[in-house]
């Protein structure tokens, strides 16, 4: 399963790159034909249509655009883990990682912290100062509201069992009737 | 703070005078001057050098050493999505994808300069537009590559425009170093 949406990546990205291309032709292409009557030219209902286009084709690639960096952050986390355990609380450490708006930064090193990895060795693999990885964490438990580490893990195991903030149960064959 | 020697002498010298050769021609040089062409030249013989040289070069220069894979390109991404930090020695993926583009780009742009000088097609209005639209497509690649090396260098706090001029990358003591 995994494996699957990580082959689809590569391909995400190219997609991105050919429409971003192909976005930057057609704006140019509405520039042009704008001419020197500007925004007036809009009244003309076929450079009208074409702007709009255009414009819904710029939004589409930055939501796709999110939506890679979303998915490379999962995949990132997710690499060697495909037990539909460790996936559906994975789910849940995102959710709440939402909810607590925390950045993406902050997102991977509370990631690694729930692993279990020491300040040190997070530092490490993410290649910043242990510092800059110290004020990260603390910047996680004070937008979640906790003391510390095990009170971070504590929360998210409490929901696990509650099966409380499950944004979509998974078919759940591990589910006791 | 580590220093590595990456950029040999040959490289440094072929990147800065194609960017300025380029940069002459589209921007200073009166297009239907002897001097055009002459540079045009010098940019097409400096490109056929840098691809001997990515074959028998010393290894940052190779091609073998910089292709670009898609788990590269990926993983490149994937570090500015989760802000991390890891320093590539030679060419970044991305990087090495940019160089290909401006190397085939500018031989493009060459080839359809020459072909204007040429009896069979002086004249010619579509060799006249290709040459056009290939050069406003080698300068976009250069914005986006100038903004890219501004934009790689904040991220991983090495120099990248320091390090292609005195060929050392000095590399920050807390980054990861891959490959």
């Amino acid at each position: 399963m995994t494996a699957d949406r990580h082959d689809r990546i590569p391909w995400l990205i190219a997609l991105i790159a050919v429409q971003s291309l192909c976005a930057a032709f057609f704006l140019w292409d509405v520039l042009e034909d704008m001419g020197p009557r500007g925004l007036r030219a809009l009244s003309n209902l076929h450079i009208a249509t074409e702007t709009l286009a255009a414009l819904a084709l710029v939004a589409g690639i930055a939501f796709e655009t999110r939506y890679l960096m979303r998915l490379l952050r999962r995949t990132a986390h997710l690499e060697e883990q495909v037990s539909i355990a460790s996936g559906a609380f994975h789910e849940i450490i995102l959710a709440h990682f939402d909810q607590w708006r925390l950045s993406p930064a902050e997102s991977d090193v509370a990631m690694f912290a729930i692993k279990g990895f020491s300040i040190a060795e997070t530092a490490r693999l993410r290649g910043s100062a242990e510092g800059t990885v110290k004020a990260q964490l603390n910047a996680v438990y004070r937008k979640s509201g906790v003391s510390g580490r095990g009170a971070l893990l504590g929360l998210l195991v409490d929901d696990l069992l509650d099966g409380g903030v499950m944004p979509e149960r998974p078919s759940a064959p591990l589910e006791r009737p | 703070m580590t220093e590595h020697k990456i950029w040999d002498p040959f490289v440094r010298v072929f990147h800065w005078s194609v960017a300025a050769l380029f940069l002459a021609n589209a921007l200073i040089v009166d297009d239907d001057s002897r001097l055009h062409e002459w540079v045009g030249y010098a940019v097409a013989g400096l490109i056929v050098l840098r691809i001997l040289w990515g074959i028998v070069g010393p290894r940052h220069a190779r091609f073998a050493a910089f292709a670009p894979t898609a788990r590269g390109v990926t993983g490149q991404i994937a570090d500015i999505a989760t802000r991390r930090r890891r320093a590539h020695l030679g060419h970044t993926p991305l990087g090495a994808l940019m160089i290909l583009n401006l190397l085939l780009t500018l031989l493009a742009v060459c080839a359809s300069g020459y072909m204007m000088t040429t009896t069979a097609f002086w004249g010619v209005e579509w060799v006249e537009e290709v040459h056009e639209v290939l050069v406003t497509w080698a300068e976009l690649s250069v914005l986006a590559h100038v903004a890219a090396v501004l934009y790689e260098s904040h991220r991983t706090g090495i120099n990248l425009p320091r390090a292609m001029i005195t060929g050392t990358k000095r590399v920050p003591d807390d980054i990861r170093i891959v490959e």
